[in-house]
Parts: structure tokens; C-alpha cells; sequence
């Protein structure tokens, strides 16, 4: 698994690409942590993302929370195949908003 | 005449086999569960839990049985030496009773009863539910998460027990010595603690400890393996592995009560 | 053709006693990554024996078993570990343990095995709870669960690591038709959406023809035929049409013998 930061407009970007699982879902929950800390919003892509476990679900939905409390956003961006599937399996599909890409997002 | 003896002598022989696969598998047990020790951590939130349900529970009980075992004796004592008029041994005799004998055995008497078919019963009840499979699917170890930190939390609390217990006893002595029968306060408190020594006190220290091995080994032990031992499952099943714990752990005690007794004295 | 498969389970001639009672007779067992495999037969058929060898909770006399690369028999106790945390097990009654709550025996395999933060474990577990429909149920104690809750907690703890494998022995036994039916659902989109490999032992004919890719039957400890759904409704086998359409086993009655055993006792 590998993660990029990034920035879109006023947003940060957290590219991820591979697997996120039990053994570097800390990670991503460092990173998603960190930036909603330091006062931005986020935008988590899934464009490159094959496979996440519960572990990196539970993550995003501690992060969204987060944004929430912080008057922040979560949104996740190309969710498609597996991780798509399991947004779906845990209706989270209907909690986060979700973009079809990058482009969709509005200032 | 043949035809009887035969399956007569293979019915013994059956048993006895069972029965020494049972003390092997016991021996098995014992080692695997000492093992865990070095294995792997030591389970310490585990082993407090159960030093609350082993011990702290079980204290309203010893200090009950500690008062009445103590008043009684004493009440004994005082009869047999007021007709030598050494009335002023009584501290004594009733504390080195309870410290050397008294106190060990009937403190395990009543871990047997309380802890030692519960526990039987508890182990035995996971077993029949396959709560051991289920562990050993999950990857944790059933003698380091179970079995460990029940013998750790025996092996402290039931020598504390007996403590809790002698004192009782004494005190149960003293009410009933001095308060009730008159006899000199100085010479109970101060004749007890002129006769006692160490060796009387280790000795109720070694008997509690080995009487807690014992008890909380057999009833473990016995839950564990109930189902190649026991003829029936279930509730019946736990019910027999209970009854046979309970009786084997007394058995069992007073005869090493009187081994340790021997030796030491 | 069978080469170009991969299978994550691999039993080979298992011959399996019980004391001196043979119980499982040269059983092959082939599951390939991904499918849904379902065990029937009767009672006594070897379902459940089969089973406890491929959790490696029981040893064969001989035979080979391999579960995702690892010889269950003869594997070493961290080889066996690695294994066992990617694999999930839902017990008959649930097996949970009775001095925990709910919550606390769903997350046991993550506190024992990962280190992941406590907020993780806790969000994970109420995902598990919630696709169970056991929300809130999370702080009761076991017995304050009815069988089907319990067995859904089971199941809720079988997942909670996201297993490549997961086995499940009666799913359905003693469940509702509708929780039964909710739970045929869960098990297709537990393969889907995460790609599990599921082994069902049961005998619940209709649950096992909505979710069985393949449907392996046993009968007296060896197996009769592993087949497709089609193929086990139109095998020729007697013995299988007599289980899918529930007719009772055809007695032969002998008339003297029969009055023999009422009257004297005698067999």
C-alpha cells in the first residue's frame, strides 16, 4: 500500500494505491488524523485502491466523524470494484459522499 | 468356568487402563498449563479477574467457617485443660490447630466447595459448547488464556484465605475463651505467641499452597477433558465431572495433609 | 482441467477413526479459491468429523490436508497461527464466551492479535454488529441472547478479521425461515464483497441449493458425489434423491423377524 498527499483546490488529497488492511490501515489513519487536525478538508481517492478491510473502513469513518465534529468534509473519490462493494456491504455508500472524480469536485 | 473370568479380568484390566490414562492426562495437563508460564506473556488482567472470583469472593465464607471452627475448638480445648488446669494453654492450642491443621484444611474444604465445582462446572460448560475449539480456531492459547491465570490466581488467593481463616479462628477462640469462658486475656494472646515458630507457620504455608495446586488442577482438569471421560454429555456430563472433581480434591488433600505432616513434623 | 484451478483446500485420502470406529473413509476434498462449497448427509454421515480436520482440530490417520499452502497436519504452531488468523469459524451455537459481552467476544481476535487503536477495533466491531442486524446489542452479556443472536454474534466474530476463509458449521439450524433466508444473503455477499472462500456444513436443503456452488454429500464417512447444484438434483444416486426429496429410508420389512424383536426383545 502506498499513500501520496496532495492538494485540490482548497482540499487535501489522500491518494491511496494498493491493499489498505490490519497491517497498514495505522498508517492511513495517521495520515487522514494528521490532516483534519491541521484544519483541512480531505479528499480520499480510491481511484488506485483494489482491496480495503474493515479496519481501513472503520478508519474513514472515525476520520469522517472527526470532519464532522471539526465542521470539515470527507469525500471519497472513484470508489469502483471491491472497495465499492464494501462501502455498499456496510451502506456507508449512503453515510460519505462519494464523487466519480477529482474534476466533480466544486470549490 | 473360562468364559466368566475372561471378561471379568477384561473389565479390570479396561478400567485400569482408563484410570492411568487418566492420571496422564492429568500429568499432561498440569505440564502444559505450567509451560505457559515461559511461553508467552504473563496473563496478568486474566489472573486478577480471577484472584476477585477465587478470592475476594470466597472470603465472606472463610471468615463464617474461620469464627464457628475457631469457637468450637476452643470450646473443646477448654474442657479437655480445665480438668488439667492448664486453662492457660488455650491461645496456644487453639492457634497452633488452625495455623498447622485446621486452618489449611478446612479453608481447601471450602475452596472445594465454592470454587473448585464452579470452576469445574465453568470449564466443563465451554467444553460441552466448543468454546475450546472456538479458541484454538481463533489462535489463542486455551492453557495461557484459561487455564493459567486460574491456577496463578488459586495459588495466591487460597494461602491468603487460610491466613484470613486462622485469624478468624483465633479470634473466634478468643471470644469464646476469653469472653465467654474467662480465661486470662494475657495468657491466650501471650501463650499463643510464645508457642508458635516459624516451622508452624511454614508448614500452614505449604500445605495451603500445595492444597491450591491441587484443587484448582483436578477441577480444571476434570472440566477439560469431559468429554473422553465422562460417559454422557452435557448437563449430565458436567454435573458427573463436578461431583468426581470435588471428592477426588478432597480425597486427594487430606492425603497430602498427611504426607506434609509427616515430613515436617 | 482441475490444474488451472487454484484450490485453497486440498484433502487427499482421509482416513479418520475414532477410537477403533472408522469414521472417515479415503475422503478427497477440493475447494478452489473463491467458491461456496456446501457438506451434506445425514447425521453420522462424517460432516462434522470433516470439518474438524480441515480446522485442524482433529488429526487423520492418514491422508494429506492442505489449506492455503499449509499442511494443517503436520504444520508448526506460528505456521498454524499465521493460518488461523486468516481463517473464520462460526460455531453451531456461536461458542461465545460467557464472562464477556457481545462486543467484547466479537473483538477478541483483534485485541489479541493486532495493534490496531481501540477506536478501530471498536468502529470494526459495530460494522460486524451492524451487518449481523445486532446493533446495539453490543454491552448484553451471551445469555441474554436468543439462539439465532447468538449464532449471528458467532458469525459476527468468525468475519471480524475479514478471513480469506471462512467455515460455518448449521448456519441455519434453529433459525426462523426469515433470519435463515437473511443469513443465505450474508454468506453470498460476504464471498462477493470480500472475496471469501466459504465451506458450509448443513442440512438444510434449501439454504444449501440458493448458496452452494458446489455441493459435496457424505454418506456413512465417505463421499457419495461433489457436484453443482444441477448435478446433485439429477444424480442417479438413490441415496441423494432420497435426502434432497426427504423420503424416508425404504425399510424391508421381515415379518417374522419383525414380531421376534416386538415380542422378545431379542435382536
Amino acid at each position: 500500500m502506498k499513500y501520496e498527499q496532495a492538494s485540490h483546490l482548497q482540499y487535501s488529497v489522500l491518494k491511496l494505491t494498493g491493499e489498505v488492511d490490519l497491517h497498514n490501515s495505522p498508517q492511513v489513519r495517521k495520515q487522514l488524523l494528521a490532516i483534519l487536525n491541521a484544519g483541512h478538508s480531505v479528499l480520499v481517492d480510491f481511484a488506485a485502491l483494489s482491496y480495503i478491510d474493515s479496519s481501513g473502513i472503520a478508519t474513514l469513518v472515525e476520520a469522517f466523524n472527526l470532519a464532522k465534529n471539526k465542521a470539515l468534509s470527507l469525500t471519497i473519490i472513484e470508489a469502483t470494484g471491491a472497495p465499492l462493494q464494501v462501502l455498499e456491504l456496510t451502506n456507508l455508500n449512503k453515510v460519505f459522499p462519494m464523487l466519480a472524480s477529482l474534476d466533480d469536485v466544486k470549490e | 468356568m473360562l468364559s466368566r473370568i475372561k471378561p471379568f479380568i477384561e473389565s479390570v484390566g479396561t478400567k485400569a487402563t482408563s484410570k492411568v490414562e487418566s492420571a496422564g492426562r492429568l500429568g499432561i495437563f498440569i505440564l502444559n498449563t505450567l509451560s505457559r508460564l515461559w511461553m508467552f506473556r504473563f496473563p496478568l488482567t486474566e489472573t486478577i479477574k480471577q484472584i476477585q472470583f477465587i478470592g475476594a469472593r470466597t472470603v465472606p465464607l472463610i471468615i463464617i467457617s474461620g469464627l464457628f471452627t475457631g469457637m468450637v475448638i476452643a470450646l473443646q480445648f477448654y474442657d479437655t485443660l480445665i480438668r488439667f488446669g492448664s486453662v492457660e494453654l488455650l491461645g496456644a492450642a487453639v492457634a497452633m490447630s488452625l495455623i498447622r491443621e485446621l486452618g489449611p484444611v478446612m479453608a481447601a474444604l471450602m475452596v472445594i466447595a465454592r470454587v473448585g465445582s464452579a470452576t469445574c462446572a465453568e470449564i466443563g460448560i465451554m467444553r460441552n459448547e466448543q468454546q475450546f475449539d472456538a479458541l484454538d480456531c481463533m489462535g489463542i492459547d486455551s492453557y495461557h488464556y484459561v487455564m493459567l491465570p486460574r491456577l496463578m490466581a488459586a495459588l495466591i488467593s487460597v494461602p491468603l484465605l487460610t491466613a484470613i481463616f486462622d485469624v478468624l479462628g483465633i479470634g473466634g477462640g478468643y471470644i469464646v475463651g476469653v469472653l465467654i469462658h474467662g480465661v486470662s486475656d494475657g495468657a491466650y494472646l501471650i501463650g499463643m505467641a510464645d508457642t508458635i515458630v516459624w516451622k508452624d507457620v511454614s508448614m500452614g504455608i505449604i500445605k495451603s499452597s500445595l492444597f491450591a495446586l491441587l484443587i484448582i488442577w483436578i477441577s480444571m482438569a476434570k472440566g477439560f477433558y469431559l468429554h473422553i471421560e465422562q460417559k454422557q454429555s452435557g448437563a449430565e456430563g458436567v454435573s458427573q465431572a463436578t461431583t468426581e472433581a470435588v471428592v477426588l480434591s478432597a480425597v486427594l488433600m487430606l492425603f497430602v495433609d498427611y504426607i506434609v505432616s509427616s515430613l515436617m513434623l | 482441467m482441475t490444474n488451472s484451478v487454484q484450490h485453497i483446500i486440498e484433502a487427499k485420502n482421509l482416513v479418520s477413526h475414532y477410537g477403533d470406529r472408522q469414521v472417515l473413509n479415503n475422503v478427497d476434498f477440493k475447494v478452489a479459491k473463491g467458491e461456496i462449497r456446501v457438506i451434506m448427509g445425514g447425521s453420522g454421515s462424517g460432516k462434522s468429523t470433516l470439518l474438524n480436520h480441515l480446522l485442524a482440530l482433529l488429526k487423520p490417520t492418514s491422508g494429506d490436508i492442505v489449506v492455503d499452502g499449509v499442511d494443517v497436519v503436520n504444520a508448526d504452531r506460528k505456521t498454524l497461527l499465521a493460518l488461523r488468523k486468516k481463517t473464520g469459524v462460526a460455531f453451531q451455537s456461536g461458542a461465545l464466551f460467557s464472562s464477556m459481552t457481545v462486543g467484547e467476544n466479537i473483538k477478541l481476535p483483534l485485541v489479541r492479535h493486532t495493534k490496531l487503536d481501540a477506536n478501530t477495533i471498536d468502529i470494526m466491531t459495530r460494522l460486524k454488529l451492524e451487518l449481523m442486524n445486532l446493533a446495539g446489542f453490543e454491552h448484553l452479556m451471551p445469555s441474554e441472547l436468543s439462539g439465532g443472536m447468538l449464532k449471528r454474534a458467532g458469525l459476527a466474530r468468525a468475519v471480524i478479521m475479514d478471513p480469506k476463509l471462512l467455515f460455518f458449521d448449521e448456519p441455519s439450524a434453529g433459525l426462523d425461515p426469515v433470519t435463515a433466508v437473511e443469513l443465505d444473503e450474508l454468506i453470498l455477499k460476504l464471498r462477493d464483497a470480500m472475496n471469501m472462500t466459504i465451506v458450509v456444513v448443513t442440512h438444510e436443503l434449501e439454504s444449501a441449493f440458493k448458496i452452494a456452488d458446489k455441493i459435496t454429500v457424505l454418506f456413512d464417512g465417505s463421499v457419495a458425489v461433489t457436484g453443482t447444484v444441477e448435478e446433485i438434483k439429477n444424480s442417479p444416486d438413490e441415496r441423494i434423491q432420497n435426502l434432497i426429496n426427504r423420503r424416508p429410508r425404504n425399510e424391508v420389512v421381515n415379518a417374522e423377524q419383525y414380531i421376534e424383536r416386538l415380542t422378545t426383545g431379542k435382536n
